[in-house]
Order: C-alpha cells, then sequence, then structure tokens
C-alpha cells in the first residue's frame, strides 16, 4: 500500500543542514498495524506527515497506492488523502466553534456528500461510537477521551482505508488510552491500516509492526 | 456547506464580541458615510435633469474681452437681445426663453406684500419641464396680464389650486393691475435651479427690442434649446460671427458717447450646458437662479466617505489577519479533514460578506436616523427613497461588494494558505515582522491625522469668516427696505422716525450693490463699488474716515460735487493724498467730483470677496433703495412699532418688512457653519474608527505577548516598564502617520486655503494641536489595554502556557 524508497527530509539553518529524516525505505502493506517509536525529535512526527502527504520532502520516492505522490500536483495529493486518509492528533484538533455532530460532518462537507447521506454517515458513527448524547455539545464541554473519541470518529466517517495517529493516547490517562487501544485494535481487524506514532511500549504492542527511529533514521 | 460556513462565521462572531462589534460598528458607520455622501453627490449631479429636453438646453454665456484682447471675466448673463437675434439667425437653435428676476408688490385683501417674480417669455413651458396642473402651458404666458402661480401660491390666495381665471393684483409701477391667472403649476423639484412662485410675462418694450445698444446691457438669463445633433462648437462660433457683425453700428454709436472705453465691452459667446450650471463656480446659477453650489463639498465629502470606508477596511483586514493566530488551528483542521484552499478562502469571504450584510443593514438604519439632520445641515432635502432608483441600488451593492472583497479578499489568502503542520503542532507564528499590518495601521492612521488637522484648518477658517470684524458696527441696526422717489422722501421719512428718542440715527443707502468706473484725472480709467449714501450713513455704521472729512449738511455742495473713497480706492488711483483729487464720470456729461474724504475699508461684502475699491457719493439722481436704522440696545419692541407705524402712515402703498443686520450678516454664513459641523463630524468619526481598530490590535497583541508579559513580570519589570513596552510600538506607527500627514496637510489646506481673499494664517500649533491630539487618543486607546494586561497576575499566564 504504502512504499517509501530513500526519503530524505532537511531544513537549512544558516549554513548547517539539519536532517529530519535520513534515507527512510520503508513499505507497509494493507491491513497493518504499524507503531512508530523513537525518542524526542526523532522525526516520527515528520514522518508520519510525509505519509499522510501533510509535509513534503526533499528527496526519494512514495507510492501510495501505486500513485507515485511525489509526482503529483498539489491538488491531485489532496484529493488522494481526502479520500484514503484520516488522522487523529494527541491534541484532538477538534474545532471550538462547532458542534460534536457538525465535527465529525466536516470532512463529508469538504467531500461535498449530499446533505441527506451526511446525515446518516454520522448518526452511523455516532451510534457506534456511542457519544449520540453528546452531539450537540461543543468539544470544550467534553473529556479528553470523549474529544479524541470524536476526533477518531471524525477521521473514520470517510471510510479512509489508512488511518494516521500522532500519539492519540498522549494526552489521555491510561483507561482512556486503553480504551482508545482497544478502538484501534478494532478498526484494524475491520480492515483499516493503522500507523500511530508513540512513546509507550505498552501501545506500541497493540501494533503489528514496531519501526524505532533515532535522529531521522530507521533503527535495525 | 453554506450552512456550516454560516454557522461557523455567526459563532465566531459572537464569541469574539470585541471583534465583532469594531467590525461590524466600523463597516457600518463607513457604510453609512458612504451611503450619505453618495445620496448627496447623486443630488448633486441630478441637478435639472428632469426636464425632458435636459441634453439640449443651454444657457448663453460670454466671456469678456480686455482692450488687449486677453480673456476677462466669465458671465453667465446676458441682455434682451442675445435670445431673441441669435435664435433667429442661427438654425441649431430651435427656442429660446429668457428668465428675469424681479419684485412686484401683490395685494392679498388689504395687505401689501413684495412677491418675487420671474419674468419669462411665453416659450417657457417649451423649453422646460415644469409639470402644469392645470391650463395650457404653451399659451399661458402670451397675454401680458396673464399670471402663471405655483399650488402653494394658488393655495396661499384661493385657498386650492383651482385658480384658473381668477385675478391677482400686482403694482405696475404706481396702481395696481389685475392679472388673470393662465395655468397653476405643480411645486418646482427639490433639484431645480429654476424655483419660481410666479411666473409673468417679460416686459420688453418695442425699442428695447429694436436698440443694438442692448447687446451690452445684460441683467438675465437666457436659455436654448438645439437641434439635438447640432454642433456645439459651430453653434459658439456662428453667434460670435453674428454677434461681431450685428453689434458693429451699436458699437461705433457708442464710441462716440463713451470713447475707446467701449472696446472693453465686446465679448466672446459661447454655450454653457445646463446640466453643468449647478456645480459650476465660474459662471453659478444666480440672478434668479438659486441654488447654486460649490462642487469643493461633494469633493470634500467624497474625501471623508472614502477615508472612514477605507479605515473601517483596514481595521477588518488587520484585526482579522492579526486574530488568525486563533484561528490557525481551525484553519488546520479543517485542511487536514480535506478542505481545499478554495473552499477555505471561500469560507472566508463568505465571513466578511456576513459580517458586511449585519453592518451594511445597520448602515442603512443609521442612514435613516442621521438624515434628517444630514439634510438640515447640507441644506438638502434627501430622502432614502432615492434608494429606489436602479442605478443608486446598483451603486450601493456595488459599494457592499467592493467593501466585502477588500475586507475579506487579503484575509482569506493569508489565512488559507497557512500549513497545517506548523499550526497543528504550535510552531506557528505570524512569519516576518508584520511590514503588512504595520503599514496599514500608518496609512489609517495619517488618513486621520489628516483628516483632523484638515478639520482644525476648516473651521478655523469658517470660524473666522462666521466672527472676524467686518470694520463697523452691525449691532442694534434695522434695515427696512424701500424704493423711495426721491432723496427728500427718504429725508422725510428719517424726520419722522427720528422724533422716536429710542432711535438713534437712520441712514439711507442705495439697493442691492452697485458698480461703476470712471476716470481719473491722469485719464486712466477705473471700476469701483458705488453707494449712495448720505451724511449719516458712517456714524451710523460706525465706519470711520482715515482723512479728510465725512458728508455734511453743512455744505451744500457736498451732493453735487463731493465724493468719498474708501483705502482700497485711493490705493488703486495710486494717489499718495486723496484728498482733493477729481473723479470723472465722463459718460455722464463729463461730470467731475472732488475727493473729501478717505473711508477706513470695512467688508461690505462677505469675507469671502475682497475689498474693493468704493466710492461714496449723494448724487440727488442716484435713488436711496433701504436704510438703516440705528436703535437703542433694549428698545426693539418699540423701536419696530415706530418704524412700522411711520411706514404705513408714508407708505400706505408699499410693502413692510425689516430686518436686523446682524442676523443677516449672520446668515451668510450660514452654510459655512453648517459644513464646519459636517466636517467636524467627519474627522470625530475617522478617529473613532481608527481608534477601535488600534483598540482591537492592542487586544490581540496583549494577547499574543501574554507570555512574555508574565516572564517580565518575574524578572522584576513593574507595570509602567510594561504598559511602556507595549505602547511602544503602537505610538512609533502614530508618530510615523503624522510625519507623513502634516507635510501633506499643509500643502492641501494652503491650497484650499487659497479661495478665500481673507484667510487665517496656517500657524505652527494647529498641527502641533492636531498632533499631540491624535497621539493622546492613540495612547489613551493602546494604554488601557497594556495597562490591564501589565496588571495581569504573571503565575496565571505563565501555568496556563
Amino acid at each position: 500500500m504504502i512504499e517509501l524508497k530513500g526519503i530524505y527530509k532537511w531544513v537549512n539553518t544558516g549554513n548547517n543542514r539539519t536532517f529530519l529524516l535520513k534515507d527512510i525505505n520503508l513499505s507497509i502493506n494493507e491491513g497493518e498495524f504499524l507503531s512508530i517509536m523513537g525518542p524526542s525529535g526523532s522525526g516520527k512526527s515528520t514522518l508520519l506527515n510525509v505519509i499522510g502527504m501533510l509535509d513534503e520532502f526533499n528527496e526519494g520516492e512514495y507510492k501510495f497506492l501505486s500513485e507515485t505522490v511525489h509526482n503529483l500536483k498539489e491538488k491531485q495529493r489532496a484529493a488522494l488523502y481526502k479520500q484514503y486518509i484520516g488522522f487523529v492528533f494527541q491534541a484532538y484538533h477538534l474545532i471550538d466553534e462547532l458542534t460534536v455532530y457538525e465535527n465529525i460532518e466536516t470532512p463529508l462537507i469538504y467531500q461535498d456528500i449530499k446533505s441527506s447521506e451526511r446525515k446518516a454517515m454520522v448518526a452511523d458513527i455516532l451510534d457506534r461510537f456511542n457519544i449520540v448524547g453528546k452531539k450537540d455539545l461543543f468539544p470544550t464541554q467534553l473529556s479528553g477521551g470523549q474529544q479524541q473519541l470524536v476526533g477518531i470518529a471524525r477521521a473514520l466517517i470517510a471510510s479512509p482505508k489508512l488511518l494516521l495517529a500522532d500519539e492519540p493516547t498522549g494526552n489521555l490517562n491510561s483507561k482512556q488510552g486503553e480504551e482508545i487501544m482497544n478502538l484501534f485494535n478494532q478498526l484494524n481487524k475491520d480492515g483499516v491500516t493503522i500507523i500511530q506514532v508513540t512513546h509507550s511500549d505498552k501501545n506500541a504492542a497493540y501494533g503489528s509492526r514496531i519501526i524505532n527511529l533515532l535522529d531521522g533514521r530507521v533503527e535495525k | 456547506m453554506i450552512k456550516s460556513y454560516f454557522k461557523t462565521a455567526f459563532r465566531n462572531l459572537a464569541r469574539n464580541k470585541i471583534y465583532s462589534f469594531i467590525n461590524i460598528a466600523g463597516l457600518a458607520l463607513g457604510l453609512a458615510c458612504a451611503m450619505l455622501i453618495i445620496l448627496y453627490v447623486k443630488d448633486e449631479v441630478s441637478y435639472d435633469r428632469f426636464h425632458t429636453k435636459a441634453d439640449q438646453i443651454y444657457r448663453i454665456t460670454m466671456q469678456g474681452i480686455n482692450k488687449d484682447g486677453t480673456k476677462g471675466k466669465k458671465e453667465g448673463n446676458t441682455g434682451y437681445l442675445q435670445g431673441p437675434r441669435f435664435s433667429a439667425n442661427i438654425p441649431e437653435i430651435k427656442k429660446f426663453v429668457r428668465i428675469q428676476q424681479g419684485n412686484e408688490n401683490i395685494k392679498l385683501g388689504s395687505e401689501i406684500n413684495s412677491q418675487e417674480i420671474l419674468y419669462v417669455d411665453s416659450s417657457f413651458f417649451d423649453v422646460f419641464s415644469f409639470p402644469v396642473i392645470s391650463g395650457d402651458p404653451h399659451t399661458c404666458l402670451q397675454n401680458p396680464s396673464s399670471v402663471v402661480i405655483s399650488e402653494d401660491e394658488a393655495k396661499k390666495h384661493f385657498g386650492s389650486t383651482d385658480a384658473i381665471g381668477k385675478i391677482i393684483m400686482l403694482k405696475d409701477d404706481s396702481v395696481f393691475v389685475p392679472h388673470k391667472v393662465t395655468a397653476v403649476t405643480k411645486r418646482c423639484p427639490q433639484n431645480s435651479s429654476i424655483k419660481f412662485d410666479m411666473l409673468l410675462p417679460i416686459k420688453e418694450s418695442k425699442e428695447d427690442a429694436s436698440n443694438s445698444e442692448n447687446w451690452f446691457n445684460i441683467f438675465l438669463n437666457t436659455f436654448v434649446v438645439l437641434n439635438p445633433y447640432a454642433n456645439i462648437k459651430s453653434v459658439d462660433m456662428k453667434m460670435q460671427q453674428f454677434y461681431t457683425a450685428d453689434s458693429k453700428d451699436a458699437i461705433v454709436s457708442l464710441k462716440k458717447q463713451f470713447g475707446d472705453e467701449v472696446e472693453s465691452w465686446k465679448s466672446e459667446y459661447f454655450l454653457q450646458p445646463l446640466l453643468d450650471m449647478h456645480l459650476s463656480t465660474e459662471m453659478p446659477a444666480q440672478n434668479g437662479l438659486s441654488n447654486a453650489s460649490n462642487p469643493m463639498y461633494s469633493y470634500i465629502l467624497s474625501g471623508i466617505a472614502l477615508f472612514v470606508l477605507l479605515i473601517a477596511c483596514i481595521n477588518f483586514v488587520n484585526l482579522t489577519v492579526a486574530r488568525s493566530v486563533k484561528r490557525a488551528k481551525e484553519i488546520g483542521i479543517r485542511k487536514v479533514v480535506g478542505g481545499s484552499r478554495k473552499q477555505l478562502i471561500m469560507q472566508f469571504l463568505g465571513e466578511s460578506f456576513f459580517l458586511c450584510i449585519i453592518a451594511f443593514v445597520l448602515a442603512v438604519a443609521l442612514v435613516q436616523l442621521i438624515l434628517p439632520t444630514f439634510n438640515h445641515l447640507s441644506n438638502k432635502a434627501l430622502a432614502l427613497s432615492y434608494l429606489f432608483d436602479v442605478k443608486l441600488i446598483a451603486g450601493y451593492i456595488l459599494l457592499f461588494i467592493l467593501t466585502a472583497l477588500l475586507a475579506g479578499f487579503y484575509p482569506a489568502l493569508v489565512l488559507s494558505e497557512y500549513s497545517p503542520v506548523k499550526t497543528l503542532y504550535s510552531r506557528f507564528s505570524i512569519s516576518g515582522k508584520n511590514y503588512l499590518q504595520k503599514s496599514l495601521v500608518v496609512l489609517q492612521f495619517t488618513l486621520a491625522s489628516f483628516l483632523i488637522i484638515a478639520t482644525f484648518t476648516i473651521y478655523k477658517q469658517f470660524n473666522f469668516l462666521t466672527t472676524e470684524k467686518l470694520g463697523y458696527d452691525d449691532s442694534d441696526i434695522v434695515t427696512v427696505g424701500k424704493g423711495f422717489k426721491t432723496h427728500n422722501e427718504a429725508w422725510l421719512f428719517k424726520q419722522e422716525v427720528m422724533k422716536d428718542p429710542n432711535i438713534i440715527n437712520v441712514a439711507p443707502r442705495n439697493e442691492g450693490s452697485w458698480g461703476t468706473s470712471a476716470k481719473l484725472s491722469n485719464d486712466s480709467t477705473i471700476h469701483f463699488d458705488y453707494e449712495t449714501i448720505d451724511e449719516s450713513f458712517l456714524p451710523t455704521l460706525k465706519i470711520p474716515l482715515v482723512m479728510g472729512r465725512n458728508f455734511s449738511a453743512a455744505f451744500l455742495s457736498d451732493s453735487a460735487s463731493s465724493v468719498l473713497v474708501n483705502e482700497s480706492f485711493a490705493k488703486k488711483a495710486g494717489w499718495d493724498n486723496p484728498i482733493g483729487q477729481t473723479v470723472n464720470f465722463w459718460y455722464n456729461n463729463n461730470k467731475t467730483y472732488t475727493v473729501i474724504g478717505v473711508v477706513k475699508d470695512y467688508h461690505y461684502q462677505s469675507l469671502s470677496e475682497k475689498i474693493g475699491p468704493q466710492l461714496f457719493t449723494m448724487k440727488p439722481e442716484n435713488p436711496y433703495g433701504m436704510v438703516y436704522i440705528k436703535i437703542k440696545p433694549n428698545s426693539t419692541a418699540s423701536s419696530l412699532k415706530t418704524i412700522q407705524s411711520t411706514f404705513k402712515q408714508l407708505f400706505p402703498q408699499s410693502p413692510y418688512s425689516y430686518v436686523f443686520m446682524n442676523d443677516k450678516n449672520f446668515k451668510s454664513y450660514e452654510a459655512e457653519a453648517k459644513w464646519k459641523q459636517i466636517i467636524l463630524f467627519g474627522a470625530i468619526l475617522t478617529i473613532f474608527i481608527s481608534c477601535i481598530g488600534l483598540f482591537g490590535l492592542s487586544v490581540l497583541s496583549a494577547e499574543k505577548r501574554t507570555k512574555e508579559i508574565g516572564i517580565r513580570k518575574v524578572l522584576g519589570a513593574s507595570v509602567n516598564g510594561v504598559v511602556a513596552i507595549l505602547s511602544k510600538d503602537f505610538l512609533k506607527l502614530v508618530c510615523i502617520s503624522l510625519i507623513i500627514a502634516i507635510p501633506t496637510v499643509w500643502l492641501a489646506a494652503n491650497k484650499w486655503l487659497e479661495n478665500y481673499p481673507y484667510r487665517i494664517s496656517m500657524s505652527w500649533w494647529l498641527f502641533a494641536t492636531g498632533g499631540i491630539l491624535v497621539i493622546f487618543i492613540a495612547l489613551i486607546t493602546v494604554s488601557f489595554q497594556a495597562i490591564k494586561a501589565a496588571m495581569a497576575n504573571p503565575v496565571k499566564s505563565l501555568r496556563t502556557e
């Protein structure tokens, strides 16, 4: 599903070139549950963002579902990730001005899905995540765990093939964290490919494969 | 999707009350100003357009040619001959109508009043499209004893508009003559240069019509209708050719009488479009035409409106961009969940449109609210119902779209560009040094400072015009108009009135302003304003003499051979010692007068006119047309009674009316006084909108720097120190604005003041006061927020970080 070959990413500060990613070679198959680990600043989030097409890289090749991402135009790339990728963040990143319902609905609006269909889809996922009662609340009225549930619901609403999670449990207590990880496991079993960035060995263990990053390199 | 945008926009507005208030209030005020001024300007340019032939109607005008061939003053007036002779000989001219202003005494029951009249040709209604209620407009002015009246006048006389065939008594020379009402018209449109309550057929004798010397006797307005395809230039040329040929003999015979001076009476004829007349300063609508307007006011108003609207838009742009730090997260999320840049631009534009709609609705309400005051100040009768005009609505919609785009487009572009990776990982700060925001603040305050200092200047100049001493004492003087048949009649009135001990003095004078020319002893010609007075004129008005003596009853020769001149006259004549010099009225049997005194220059016209040479005479042939009556202070009621009863007793057939001279003088600056208020109001509005914008920015800046302020306080900074740090940046910008604004306004104000012969000098304190005021207001605005931020507990601000 994902094929990364010789990916480099760097920033120039004065005369120095600081490498964020160095020669990343990685292939991920459909249905995998990959955990990316490593200390702070090792490039985990950068790698996730490159895979999620939110960030660019300077050198290398990236194939996503047989599309060569590095050759795509901005618009085509956006269309690609809109359709296939969902994001979950450590800080949830919900829109404070929108209700739970509206937050979940937003991706569908950007995909020009009809209002009646949207209603059905959002109702379905609210039901599935057991948050129907919260649908008219604003994010600030929810606990962290609930907010993250909404974040995941939003990421899944458009049925993506790939779910990218950047320390999804980082801001949660261990019980809430466990619930989220169980949910990921379930999703993975249902066929969603998952890549998560995590600090915790315990959470990493939920995945089917673990890679370790250090200073932008994959540690063997 | 639109519903979702709308929802976010609405919630954003509701959550950020200060920000929304600043933007909406600013835009609403700006739009309201713009709307008002569009109404005003539209009314100004709509003058006289209601005539169906408006595009084909022209006024015959001319420009004097001096003896040396240079061109002289332009003149909107013509005489008896121009209309009929040009139209008879130039095929392009289809019709002509002459309009002459006049007054006649009118009898209403037993009361005798003075009635303003327009004397017009019978073609009046063929040229102009004034709506006629009853009567035949084409024939109603053919009979010399017919009269056409307005509906108001008809109601006044007959109680209804049903007045055809009824009789109105008008005084013709010495007896009242019946005139038959032949038509009743609707009230003249508000935006008409020609306004009348009563029309009479023009009185022109056969001798007048055939005397070619009348080419040079100009006192009325002549309008012509050209055929639609006429070439104006060629009509101008034909008029000139015909006039040159037709006036040749008259010039020869006039030369015999008046000498070479006649050469300077020649002129060049041309046409002025009717539609240009209202706003013409060279050839204004006057002498029977009214409401002439100076386009300067349109420019000043448009400038204010543009400034206010621009400043409101700048507020919008600055605040939206500054606040975007807070919205960066939302933008990032929207991008991550699939929002394209285009969709985000649409969202932000949508928000600015939404905000503009609210502001627009408020603005319409505001206009409705201010309109009565504005009408009063600008001397107009504007109404919002003017809005039901396709062009105007289109104009407003354009204004709305432009405002929304102007205010919304840049922020939309900036905001939609943010990279989600940066915004979502709190690595985000507005990059660069915010040059755009700073330049916009500078621009904003440059405009505001410009307007404030300009207002000071305009205010001071208008104040000067309304309060400056005119050089004479106009207090406790009653002016009564009366065409005295002889000087003795005036003196009789004077004697009778003076029997009342409360009446201090009575001074007759000619009516209106006269001008003529005469020869000096060195054979040069001098033009001057010509006053016919008696010996009590100067003492009554307390006008001092600088040399020689006043007229005196003791010198019988004074009325026959003496004159007084003012200082400007003496200066223009080049006299070192004016007393004893002579002035020769060569066209009047070479009569020579000796100067017996020099009068100190006083402002006999308004202060917007330069004091010219002035000559005073007691010549018995010149009629007196009015009297100035000086009364004792606090004797107004009884003195007025004496004056009225004496008048009624001596002249039962004449209309009596009086006016206090200081009231009249004050009235002549009414327009200036009103404009003073409008402009002051504009400046207050500008600085207000600028300041709420600055306030908004300082709020956001303080929020952005909460952490910095916390750290500084922990390290020992005092409240004052922090306030200084926060205020300094903004004050720097305001100071830069002043540096730009002051020279600009200095140039503009000087240019404007050149319009006035008597003007204030641009003193440094005008700029200093304006500058300090701007800085002071800005300082209060900024420091308010800065103090609040500086007082905050640092533990709190640092902990939440």
